[in-house]
Parts: structure tokens; C-alpha cells; sequence
């Protein structure tokens, strides 16, 4: 292995590393928020990349079904915990469960985007909703249920999308147009721009992040939250804004991860499950807490992922998920005490 | 009392003919998890097949199995237990039907894979006497990319294919077919369908400095290693193999697949096949069958494996017909007898000609060679 | 017709039902029956310890793949083709030993952690587990083995589905005898209390990591057993079924089914079986299109039993049929809030026990003999029920040799404790002897909770010493406390909120027996369990419980709940008794009650430690009470010095006076 291969490499391990840091981010969110273990993710950005696909071919992508389907269900939800006496915001419902949804199908259908910017922001606006959707349909009804068996829903929930991908865009994958087709050589190693796109925006991504948690009023509301649910809830923040708020930024997320890997690889109905579960592994490595741990883990499983496929493409994957028993390791051999569960 | 013991007769024997005059054929594909891409078109040719033979009525069965091995067993148990089929079609990819020759053995059914694998069916002994396969066997295919390098001066080649048991397949028979032609290896790497990229792979082929590289993938996850090869400035020949053979490769692979080689079942380029081609017609007659049913450009070459099961199954059905009836043991030892004697059998990808040392049956006339030119087939020759 | 005849008579039938099944079904029910033993770890693992794991899939692969490979390339590499029949059994063994030791190294990485890291942990190596067996040439790679040879047991050749099917059926069965009878035991219980939290398991000594470790490397030992049988069965594998994807199935069927409840696993097994068969046949029809919604619906219902039944099936079906059936006595007392105050009242012998034999028993044969539970209910033979005698208890109940009274047995030596920039304790000495009720007070806030986590070893001070019986408890963990006599209860009770009273209380009993899993399985225990259920039945009568030994402990009224604590506590036979407000939520005269039998405790020479709020009942039993505000000692002494001391005036007035 040479200078210049190791560098490539390296290149290809921070585009993958970026996109599995801006996941284990909203896994982190999620996670401190809601206590849910959010494995449809993945499924996310495979629905991000294939919808835009869809749009390119001029097809109306199935993923608006969906979100319409969700959000008359989600209506229905409300509606009954409105007859069992619950207090509904019904702002909010209504906003993730028509508004949105319809006005992607309305976009859709009348307007037909055709230039790639609109076209993205269709997708985007189609797929952030699913977020707060599932979130009201499949986690809230149970929003105070252990770790382990929110963890299980969300595993179940994992197959439903996955079918549910399958049924929508077939076995066979798509790719999308490049943001960026230039290409050139800096200090004798070639770049290609949609590599600078994927790592500039999720940069970007993950710096409004920070400011959002840091900087404003909604941010540092869901960071309350995520250390104290009950002591939110008494200063005013309710636990249901939260969550939808938590879950359309990982929708939101995701969607933005699969739009920008779908140009730099074929994206498949199934795709987004080991992407997700590598976003996973990064955000073990930041303990499932710590935000910026977790982008380096993100890097570190981006590097490693790039080295092994050069060294022994064969054992790839063993090495990227076995990296998370050392850390783990290594977390445990720093706990003296029991660690209480939830 | 006489006429209802004649209606109670008439009934009876009409049951009887419903019952046992019905074939029953059963499908176990893999309609779903990862070889989705292939399981489906197979699916759906399945569709298209007979309702009728030699007069009677034929019902399918049709069970998806998840490209699951474990599954697949069920699925079999269920078919031969509980449905009595005659003849189980499936399955789509090599480690379930591998699973499957027992219970397909065990009960005396007989049983059509369209696995590539050439060991589903070698060497043929009491068990595999009732087994038998459509796709060509990958030696086939290894040696016709291997005579093509060797006819363009290739020396050199490097192999990246799908870790799976369809990578594992082809590197076995390609390293035979290369040592045959003097090519030498000189790299081996592997990737999964669902990779989102695989530089590491190609940096390292690339550094081998091949003349040519190989790529053993299925479907459009073949296209990877392509795109990424024009990336880092590969000039050398690129070969696929028969496995990429659909049009979503080619809507997929753009630009960055133009000129690659590969081998292929005949009915890729049908319409292109000389007119005195033995499998032009019928290559065709599938095409056209498909698309009338799925829509322009939606073929591929798995289903035509699926189809070519059909052929096979029909031509044996109507022997066998005149030996016994439906649904009895010696049904399907007629229609197992009668599998090993098919001659002559036109399908999608070539002539069939069964003996009792071959269950494929598929000879040269089963491949082409065909290029890529401005993002459509080309047929080059055979 | 007797209950035994008519179990016999249903297993005869079930044989005979078994041998006239179809050959399909027979399949399908060996498949059951290698689902139900995975699952039946995961029942181990998640209802009843409380971890979970998706990984369980790749243990299948490993019992699999080492009888697969032992059985046909291997047999030639090591050169043991002469062993041929054996080597099925050979290659159970060597799938079991490397089970154990893969499972133990991930165990031993991931247990020690908070509960969401073992699944995670276990997504990511079933993966690598699995992408490790495809890539192995050796193993057959991804395309597979074939020709594993069939099972032999003796001269017998086990061949055919069928009779496979009946060595499953036969192992499953076999199995859940076995964990039935641990679950019915003393390593049962505190597998139960690793469930519930486990700070008060190790409280009670129990070994929650290396019980964890246990329990998980049962799980992956079940899981390899049936990789083993299905290697057998199939004789062929590859590396799918031993997926992620069937990992989570696994997982589904213990929920499903319930995953508190052995049978559970068999029924979630089953259901989901079935169920998958079913859709195949039946959707197709239903939705005229032949998709593969198989696993979107799947999923669906997976989401709705988890929002309707958390619980699973099984326990459904248990109530539904409950209903059904008149109630069991043990649910009697319905209205248990209404009556608390009668039933204490009518059923407590404190009052007269101890007054007579405790004070005298205690204060004469404390420092010699000791055994708190063998001096008492040698007093008071009539109340010890089961029939056992005080012989028994003595013979297979550990006992504890207590400090002459006065003794110092607890200590604290300038402890101080932080969190981050706060200081929850300062430079705390406080000495707790025999024979003494030691009270400590404080407002809301004072430290006094943190103070009871470090003295018992829940958490470990920043500066300063901990010592009990003259021992420095540097870095021990509580069960170390528990071993050396120490035991406490809880200000937010721990109990396993859906066991009886009665096995609440035995676990306390934990560190006194010593029957292992082995002895448990197999029923070997049962004279030591007898004796920790007498003493426990002879704790719960004492503290006046006995109307509710058989009822589950969350049914209770709370300040019930805190008396079932400390006779969990006083089952131990403890020498330090510590007691986090033990008062609250109790009405007056359950006040008076609690009061008499800590002072029969102290006659015994135990020495007492209480948190409490209530003035009057510390200042009337208290020999000695210590002050803390603001994480400081401010005062100590007698209750009549305390009552006029002027700073305890300062902190409990405020600015006031």
C-alpha cells in the first residue's frame, strides 16, 4: 500500500464516515429523547433515495401513499385518545398527519417538479413527515414502556418498512444524478465533487445541530427533555412535542443521508439497514449520549470499513461490528459499580 | 335409490378425476431478502405458464421463501406433504435448492433448480437422479470469458464477485477456466450486495495492474466495482457475468459500463440472433410473452431460467401423461424418466438435451457473447 | 380417574396423536421445537432476567456449523473418521464448548453495562458471526455443507423427520423441567431479582454480573442445542438461517408468546410458525396480488401485540382462563387496601414473641450461639410452618455468629461524597453498634439516602472509610456488605412487584443456602429450599404478614410493601439491619407494631440503623440519633440531647427562632 492509496482511502472512509456520523446523530437524538432505539433509520434513507429516484423517472413515488395512509391513521389515533378525555395538540397532528403529507402530494401531482433542487425538496418534504408519523402510530402509545421493548417494537417496525420498501420500489436498485459532477486533482490525489457535497453537507448538517442544541429556545427544550422527561413535562415542555420534533429530524436526516449516498452508489430497498446499523456502531462508540464521540466514532468506522475492504474484503463486516466489543469492553472495565437498568 | 347411487357414482368418479387428473406443480422462490432480483421475475414467468397439458388442467403453487435455506426445506415438505405435487420448480438461488435434494430425493419427486451451481445436479447419483436444473453451469460461462481473454491477448485478470454463493460459484469455475487458458489471476476480492462503496477492493485489484478485471455479481449491485473502476482511472477490459443480464443494470450502470463483455443466456439479444439461430425463436416467443404481460424492457434473464423450467416441465408433463396418472408415484417416475429424455427442447437460453450423466442439458448454442454499446445489449457472437 | 392417571393417559395420547400426524406437520413441529428451545433462552434471558438479545441466532449457527464441520471435513482433518458414530456427540460437545466461550467473552464485555448494550452488542456480532461463517471455506462458505451425517444413539439411527421431531419434543420437554425446577429455587430467585433492578439483587448477595453471565451463557448453550439437532435434521446448512433476520424472529417469538413464562416460548414458537405458514396460504387469496407482504403483515401484528398484550400471549390465555376457573385463594385478599389495618392487627404475634422469648433468648445466648431465625422459632415452634422442624433450619440454613452487644459493627470514617461540584456528604464518622437502634434525621435534601448507598455499598465514597465487623470496605460492592451481615431496605421499595410475599422474602434468605443451578435443576435442593421457605414463612409471620404470604408483593399497600422489605431483610439473618424510612405510609398502630419488633431485633443483639422522618417514633426508640443537614453532621446523641440541641433547632425551624 502506497501514500497515495492510503490517502484514497482515506478520502472514501470520511464520505461513508460522514454519513454514518449524521446517523448516529439523530440515533443519539432520538435515543436521549424518546428512550427508542430508532432501527428504521436505515429504511429511511433507502425511502430518501429511492423517492428521489422515483421523482426522476417520473413516476409518483409510493412513499406519498404512505405518508397519506399514516397520517389518516394518526388522525384516527388522536381522535380516540380525544374521546378517552386526552388533551390533543391538535396543531401538530394536523400539521405531520395532512399538511405536509398532502401538500407533497399535491406538489407532486400538479407540479411535477423536474429540476433537481425542487425535486429534493419534494423528497424531503415527503419523508419528514414519516418520522413524527411513526413515532405517533407505533412508539407513543407505549412511550413509557421499558427500553427493551421499545427497542423490539422498533426492530418490528424495521421489517414492516423494509416489506413495505420492497412492495414500493422492487428488488432492484436506482442511483440519482451527481450534485456535483466535477472532478480534480489537489496534491496529486483526485477528487470527485460529490464526495466534497456528502462531507460538506453533512458538516453543515451536524454544525446546525449543534447550534440548534446549543444556541435556541426549541434546542435546549429537547436537551431538557433528554436528561429529565418528568421534570420537562413539569417546566411546560411536553413530552409529545418532543418526540415529534426528535423523530421528523431523524426523518429528516435519514432522507438527507440516502439522497446524498444514492448518487455515489446504487441504493436498494434494503440498503439502509446495514448503513443504519453502522451509524449504530458509531453512536455505541459515543455510548449512545455523547454527540461528539459519536461523530468520531462515525469517522473511526468510516476509516476502518475503508482500510478492511483493502486488506480483506472478505472479512469487512466482521471487522467493522466487531470493533464494538472492545469499546464496549472497555466502557465496562471503567464501571465499578452495577449500572441500574431503567 | 338407483338414480341417486348413479349421482352418488357420478359424483364420486367426477371427484376422483378433479382430484387425481389435476398436475400440481410447486414453486418455492425467492421472492423476497436478498436475491429479491431474481426470485421475482421468476415469480412472475410463473404466471405465464400453461394453465393446460396434453388437456389437463395444471394448478401452480406458487411459495416464496425469503432466500432462506430453512424456509426453503418447509417449503418443499409442504409442497410434496401436503400439496402432492408432482414436480417442485425452484429454487432460485444454489444453497436452497442444494437443501432441497433430499426431500426431493427422499420422496421420488422430481425437482427443476434455476441455481446457477453446476454441483445442484453433479455428479449425478441416486439422489440427484431426480434433480435436475436450467441455468448453464458457470463453467460454461467461465470458459467462454476465459477463450474471449485469451482471443484479445488478456494475460492478466483480476477477480471482485459478490461474497456470497454466487461469488463463491464463479471464482471456483473461473480459476479452473483461466488456469485451462494460461490467464493468470492475479487478485481476488469480495463485496456484498448492499455495500455503499468499495474502493478499498478496487484499489487493490487496480495495483495488481491486471489486463482485464472480472466482476461475479448479480443484477445491478454488479455494477459497483464498474463505476468505481472508471473512478479511479482504470483503462483495462472489464467482463460481467451472465448474472447482470437485465436492464436494470444498464438504466443503473450508465455510462461507466459502456464496452464491457460478458456472456449471456441467448434471449438477452434475441431480437439481434441471426435468423437461423436455433434459440432465436424460441428466445423470442419468452421476450415477447413477458413484456406483453409486464411491460416493455421489464424482462430478464432470470425469469427465462424460470420459463425454460416450464419448457422443460411441459415437454416431460405430456410424456409422462401417457404413462400415468397425476398425482400417483409412477407419475412422477414417468415424469422424472421422462426429464432425462428430453431432447431437442427450445427454451429461453438455449437447446436442452438431458441425458442420464447431464441434468442441465444446455450446450454451446446456450451462451453468446454480448458487449454494451450506447446503453443496450449487442450481441458479438456466439 | 386420579390427576396422575390423567396426565399419563394425555402423554399416551399425545404419542399416539403425534405418530398419526401428517408428514408436513411433524416438520412443522420439529421446527417448533428448534424454535421453542432458542426462544426458551430468550424467555430465560429477557421475561424473567431482563436482558435481551438478538444475537441468538448466531449461537444456532455455531452448534450447527461444529457438529457440521466435525462431521464431514473435519473428521477427516483431525483423522477421527474411525469414530464415525460418535461424532455427532463429539460435535455436540465441541459446539457446546465453543458456545460457552464465545458467549462468556461477550458476556463478560457487555453485562456489566446498562441494559440497552447487550442488544446492541448482540446485533452487531450476530452480524460479524454470521459474515465470519460465509467467508469460511472450510465451513462450505456461503453456498453451504452438505452430507452431515445423521444422528445415532446407540444402535439406533435417527433418520427421519419423524423420529427427530420426537427427540426435540423430547429435549424440549426434558428442558423446561429443568428450568422450571430453577426457576423454583434459590438461584431462581435471584435470577428473578436481576429483573427488577440490580442494586437490590446484589443487596441481597446475589452476583449480578456473574449471574447475568449465567444466564446468558444458558441462553447461547439452549441456542447451540438446537443448531445441533437442526444440523441433524436438515443435513445441510448454510450460513442464512443463522442470520440477523432470524435472530430478531427468535426474539419475537419469547415476546410474543410471553417472555416471562417457559411455555411462553413454546407458544410464541408455535404462533409464529403457524402463523407464517398461514399467511403464505392465506394472503395471496386475501389480497388477490402475489407480493410479499408476508413480512409487512408479519410486522403488524408484531406491533400490535406489543401494544395490546406487552405481556405476550401466554399470560393472556392464563387470565382468560383464571377468569373461567373460580379464583385461586392465593388472590383473596381483593380489597387489601381497606383491610391492612385489621389483618396486621390479627395476625401479629410480635407483641407477645417478643417480649418474652426474644429479650431473654437475645440477650443471653446473643454473643454465643447467635443464629437469630434458630433462637426464635425455637420459641415459637406453633408458628413455623410446613412441618419443619428447627433441626432442619439449623442443618441447611447457613447461620451468623452476632457481636457482643455494644460492639461496634458498622462505621463510618470521615466519608465524604460528591457528584460533579456538589457535596452530598462531608467528612461523616458515625459508629452504629449491637444491640443499639441507631436513628438518622435530617430535612428533605440532608444526604441521608446518599449516606445509606455508601454504608451499604450501592456506591462507593469519594474520601473517607466504610468499615463493617472491623473490616475495610474499599471498592466492595453490596453483596460483599450482604455476606458480611449487613442488610437494608429501600426509601422507594425494590420488590419483584409480581412474585408472592413469600418468595420476596426468600430471596433474602440468598446468601444462607447454597444449592447451585445444577442441584436446583435437577430437584436436589429440596430439603435447603424447604428450609429457606420455613424461614421465610417464619420472617413474614413475624413481621405480621401472614394473610398475604401467597399474594404478589405490588398488590400490597405501600407501607406493607416496606414491611415485606424488612422481613426480606431479617431473612437474611442479618447483623446490621439498615432501614430507609421504614415508617412511611403506615398508620398508627402499624407504627406501634414496627416499633415493638425493632426492639425485640435490638434485644437480639442486631444492630439497627433507621432514616426515618417521624419524631415521635425515633425519639421513643432510638438509643442514639445523628443529624444531618446539608450533607453535614450537626448533631449526635441521645434523643433527649438531640431534642434541645441548637443547631438540630436551627435546621429543622429555619431562620424562625
Amino acid at each position: 500500500m502506497d501514500a497515495q492509496i492510503a490517502l484514497l482511502l482515506a478520502q472514501d472512509g470520511i464520505v461513508n464516515g460522514a454519513i454514518y456520523a449524521l446517523l448516529a446523530l439523530s440515533l443519539v437524538l432520538v435515543f436521549s429523547v424518546t428512550r427508542v432505539i430508532f432501527v428504521p433509520q436505515g429504511e429511511l434513507v433507502a425511502f430518501g433515495a429511492l423517492t428521489l429516484a422515483a421523482l426522476q423517472l417520473g413516476k409518483f413515488p409510493p412513499t406519498i401513499w404512505l405518508a397519506l395512509a399514516m397520517g389518516v391513521l394518526a388522525i384516527g389515533v388522536d381522535l380516540r385518545r380525544a374521546l378517552n378525555g386526552d388533551q390533543i395538540s391538535w396543531r401538530n397532528t394536523l400539521l405531520w398527519s395532512t399538511l405536509l403529507p398532502i401538500s407533497a402530494c399535491a406538489w407532486a401531482t400538479f407540479a411535477r417538479p423536474t429540476s433537481l433542487p425542487a425535486q429534493v425538496a419534494l423528497t424531503l418534504l415527503i419523508c419528514t413527515p414519516l418520522g413524527p408519523l411513526l413515532w405517533r402510530l407505533a412508539f407513543r402509545p407505549i412511550a413509557d414502556a421499558s427500553v427493551l421493548v421499545l427497542l423490539i417494537v422498533s426492530v418490528a417496525l424495521h421489517g414492516v418498512l423494509m416489506g413495505l420498501g420492497l412492495w414500493f420500489f422492487g428488488a432492484e436498485g436506482s442511483r440519482t444524478p451527481a450534485f456535483s459532477d466535477a472532478r480534480f486533482t489537489f496534491a496529486d490525489l483526485p477528487f470527485n465533487g460529490q464526495s466534497l457535497v456528502v462531507v460538506g453537507v453533512a458538516s453543515v448538517l451536524m454544525l446546525l445541530m449543534f447550534f440548534f442544541f446549543g444556541r435556541t429556545m426549541l434546542g435546549k427544550a429537547l436537551r431538557a427533555t433528554a436528561m429529565n422527561r418528568t421534570g420537562a413535562r413539569l417546566m411546560g415542555i411536553p413530552t409529545g412535542l418532543a418526540g415529534d420534533l426528535s423523530f421528523a429530524m431523524a426523518a429528516l436526516i435519514g432522507a438527507v443521508s440516502g439522497l446524498l449516498i444514492a448518487p455515489l452508489t446504487t441504493v436498494y430497498y434494503d440498503t439502509g439497514f446495514l448503513i443504519g446499523l453502522k451509524g449504530f456502531v458509531a453512536a455505541i462508540l459515543g455510548a449512545l449520549v455523547s454527540y461528539p464521540l459519536a461523530v468520531a466514532g462515525a469517522l473511526l468506522v468510516g476509516l476502518l470499513e475503508a482500510y478492511a475492504s483493502f486488506w480483506a474484503s472478505a472479512f469487512k463486516e466482521v471487522i467493522v461490528f466487531t470493533l464494538i466489543i472492545p469499546v464496549l469492553w472497555w466502557r465496562s472495565v471503567r464501571t465499578h459499580h452495577v449500572e441500574e437498568d431503567e | 335409490m338407483k338414480w341417486s347411487k348413479t349421482l352418488i357414482a357420478t359424483a364420486l368418479a367426477m371427484a376422483c378425476v378433479s382430484v387425481y387428473a389435476d398436475i400440481t406443480v410447486g414453486v418455492t422462490v425467492s421472492a423476497t431478502g436478498p436475491a429479491a432480483s431474481l426470485g421475482i421475475p421468476e415469480k412472475n414467468t410463473i404466471e405465464l405458464m400453461p394453465k393446460l397439458i396434453g388437456g389437463q388442467k395444471v394448478n401452480y403453487i406458487v411459495l416464496d421463501d425469503a432466500s432462506d435455506t430453512t424456509t426453503a426445506v418447509t417449503n418443499t415438505r409442504k409442497l410434496i406433504t401436503e400439496h402432492k405435487v408432482d414436480v417442485i420448480l425452484g429454487s432460485t438461488i444454489t444453497p436452497n435448492s442444494l437443501a432441497m435434494i433430499d426431500l426431493a430425493a427422499e420422496s421420488q419427486t422430481p425437482m427443476i433448480s434455476m441455481a446457477a451451481s453446476a454441483r445442484i445436479v453433479e455428479p449425478v447419483d441416486a439422489k440427484k437422479r431426480w434433480v435436475f436444473k436450467t441455468p448453464q453451469n458457470d463453467i460454461m460461462m467461465a470458459l467462454a470469458i476465459a477463450q474471449h481473454m485469451s482471443a484479445v491477448g488478456v494475460k492478466s485478470v483480476a477477480f471482485i464477485g459478490f461474497a456470497d454463493a454466487y461469488g463463491e460459484g464463479w471464482l471456483q469455475e473461473f480459476q479452473k477456466a483461466a488456469g485451462l487458458k494460461g490467464i493468470q489471476v492475479v487478485g481476488v476480492e469480495r463485496y456484498n450486495r448492499t455495500d455503499t462503496s468499495v474502493t478499498g477492493q478496487v484499489l487493490k485489484l487496480v495495483s495488481a495492474r491486471p489486463d482485464a478485471i472480472l466482476v461475479a455479481g448479480s443484477g445491478t449491485p454488479a455494477a459497483l466495482p464498474q463505476k468505481a473502476l472508471k473512478e479511479r482511472g482504470y483503462t483495462g477490459k472489464v467482463y460481467q457475468t451472465h448474472g447482470v443480464a437485465n436492464n436494470d443494470f444498464l438504466r443503473v450502470g450508465g455510462k461507466d459500463v459502456e464496452d464491457t463483455v460478458l456472456p449471456a443466456g441467448p434471449m438477452l439479444v434475441a431480437a439481434q440472433l441471426p435468423a437461423n439461430h436455433p434459440v432465436r425463436k424460441s428466445a423470442l416467443d419468452y421476450v415477447n410473452a413477458y413484456e406483453t404481460k409486464f411491460g416493455k424492457g421489464s424482462v430478464s434473464t432470470f425469469g427465462g431460467h424460470a420459463w425454460d423450467a416450464g419448457v422443460l416441465m411441459q415437454r416431460a408433463v405430456s410424456e409422462a401423461l401417457k404413462k400415468a396418472q397425476p398425482g400417483t408415484p409412477a407419475f412422477r417416475g414417468a415424469l422424472r424418466d421422462a426429464l432425462e429424455g428430453v431432447k431437442n427442447a427450445p427454451g429461453a437460453h438455449g437447446i436442452f438435451n438431458m441425458t442420464a450423466g447431464d441434468h442441465n442439458g444446455l450446450d454451446q448454442r446456450g451462451r453468446v457473447m454480448v458487449t454494451i454499446s450506447n446503453g443496450t445489449w449487442k450481441y458479438i457472437g456466439d | 380417574m386420579s390427576a396422575r392417571w390423567a396426565v399419563r393417559l394425555f402423554a399416551v395420547l399425545l404419542i399416539a396423536g403425534y405418530l398419526a400426524l401428517p408428514d408436513f406437520h411433524v416438520s412443522l413441529a420439529s421446527n417448533i421445537g428448534l424454535y421453542a428451545l432458542v426462544a426458551l433462552g430468550l424467555v430465560m434471558m429477557t421475561g424473567v432476567a431482563g436482558m435481551t438479545s438478538f444475537g441468538q441466532a448466531a449461537f444456532v449457527g455455531l452448534g450447527a456449523y461444529a457438529t457440521a464441520w466435525l462431521g464431514t471435513a473435519g473428521a477427516q482433518a483431525l483423522g477421527l473418521t474411525a469414530l464415525h458414530p460418535a461424532l455427532p456427540w463429539l460435535g455436540l460437545l465441541l459446539g457446546c464448548f465453543i458456545t460457552a466461550a464465545v458467549a462468556g467473552v461477550l458476556g463478560a464485555v457487555t453485562l456489566r453495562l446498562s441494559g440497552h448494550f447487550l442488544p446492541l452488542g448482540t446485533i452487531a456480532w450476530g452480524l460479524s458471526l454470521y459474515f465470519l461463517f460465509g467467508n469460511l471455506e472450510m465451513l462450505g462458505g456461503h453456498t453451504g455443507m452438505s452430507g452431515v451425517p445423521a444422528l445415532r444413539i446407540g444402535p439406533w439411527t435417527i433418520e427421519s423427520p419423524r423420529a427427530m421431531g420426537g427427540l426435540i419434543w423430547v429435549l424440549v420437554m426434558a428442558l423446561i423441567w429443568a428450568l422450571t425446577n430453577l426457576l423454583d429455587s434459590r438461584p431462581g430467585r435471584a435470577i428473578r431479582a436481576l429483573k427488577s433492578g440490580r442494586i437490590m439483587a446484589e443487596s441481597m448477595g446475589v452476583d449480578t454480573t456473574h449471574a447475568r453471565l449465567k444466564v446468558f451463557v444458558l441462553a447461547a448453550l439452549l441456542a447451540a442445542l438446537s443448531g445441533w439437532l437442526y444440523a441433524h435434521l436438515q443435513r445441510f446448512i448454510n450460513p442464512t438461517p443463522f442470520s440477523l433476520t432470524i435472530g430478531i424472529e427468535y426474539l419475537f417469538m419469547a415476546v410474543v408468546g410471553g417472555a416471562g413464562h417457559l411455555w411462553g416460548a413454546v407458544l410464541g414458537a408455535a404462533l409464529i410458525t403457524v402463523m407464517k405458514q398461514q399467511l403464505q396460504d392465506v394472503l395471496p387469496q386475501l389480497l388477490g396480488v402475489s407480493g410479499s407482504f408476508e413480512g409487512v403483515v408479519f410486522g403488524l401484528l408484531m406491533l400490535l401485540v406489543l401494544q395490546r398484550y406487552a405481556e405476550g400471549v401466554w399470560p393472556t390465555i392464563q387470565r382468560l382462563t383464571a377468569r373461567a376457573r373460580p379464583a385461586p385463594q392465593k388472590r383473596a385478599p381483593q380489597s387489601v387496601q381497606e383491610n391492612t389495618k385489621e389483618k396486621m392487627q390479627a395476625t401479629t404475634p410480635v407483641n407477645t414473641s417478643g417480649n418474652t422469648s426474644g429479650n431473654t433468648s437475645g440477650n443471653t445466648s446473643g454473643n454465643t450461639s447467635g443464629n437469630t431465625s434458630g433462637n426464635t422459632s425455637g420459641n415459637t415452634p406453633v408458628n413455623t410452618p410446613d412441618h419443619v422442624s428447627p433441626v432442619i433450619l439449623k442443618k441447611f440454613l447457613i447461620a451468623r455468629t452476632l457481636a457482643a452487644p455494644g460492639t461496634i459493627v458498622l462505621e463510618a470514617q470521615g466519608i465524604t461524597k460528591r457528584f460533579g461540584g456538589l457535596v452530598a456528604n462531608q467528612d461523616i464518622h458515625l459508629a452504629v453498634r449491637a444491640g443499639e437502634i441507631h436513628a438518622l434525621i435530617g430535612p428533605n435534601g440532608a444526604g441521608k439516602s446518599t449516606f445509606f448507598n455508601l454504608v451499604s455499598g450501592v456506591d462507593e465514597p469519594s474520601a473517607g472509610t466504610v468499615r463493617l465487623a472491623a473490616q475495610a470496605m474499599h471498592q466492595q460492592p453490596a453483596r460483599a456488605f450482604a455476606a458480611l451481615g449487613l442488610c437494608r431496605t429501600f426509601q422507594h421499595v425494590r420488590l419483584l412487584r409480581e412474585r408472592s410475599v413469600l418468595e420476596n422474602v426468600a430471596l433474602g434468605a440468598h446468601l444462607r443456602g447454597e444449592a447451585g443451578w445444577l442441584r436446583a435443576m435437577l430437584r436436589l435442593d429440596r430439603n435447603e429450599e424447604a428450609a429457606i421457605m420455613a424461614e421465610a414463612q417464619f420472617q413474614i409471620h413475624r413481621c405480621g404478614l401472614t394473610a398475604w404470604t401467597h399474594t404478589d408483593a405490588g398488590a400490597l399497600p405501600l407501607g406493607a410493601q416496606r414491611i415485606v422489605e424488612i422481613a426480606r431483610a431479617l431473612a437474611a439473618a442479618p447483623s446490621v439491619l439498615l432501614l430507609d424510612e421504614p415508617a412511611a405510609g403506615l398508620r398508627h398502630q402499624e407504627k406501634r407494631q414496627l416499633a415493638d419488633l425493632l426492639k425485640q431485633l435490638r434485644a437480639e443483639g442486631l444492630a439497627i440503623l433507621v432514616v426515618e422522618h417521624d419524631m415521635e417514633f425515633v425519639m421513643n426508640l432510638a438509643d442514639r440519633v445523628s443529624v444531618l443537614d446539608f450533607g453535614q453532621m450537626i448533631a449526635q446523641g441521645t434523643p433527649k440531647e438531640i431534642q434541645q440541641h441548637p443547631a438540630v433547632l436551627q435546621a429543622y425551624l429555619g431562620g424562625v427562632a
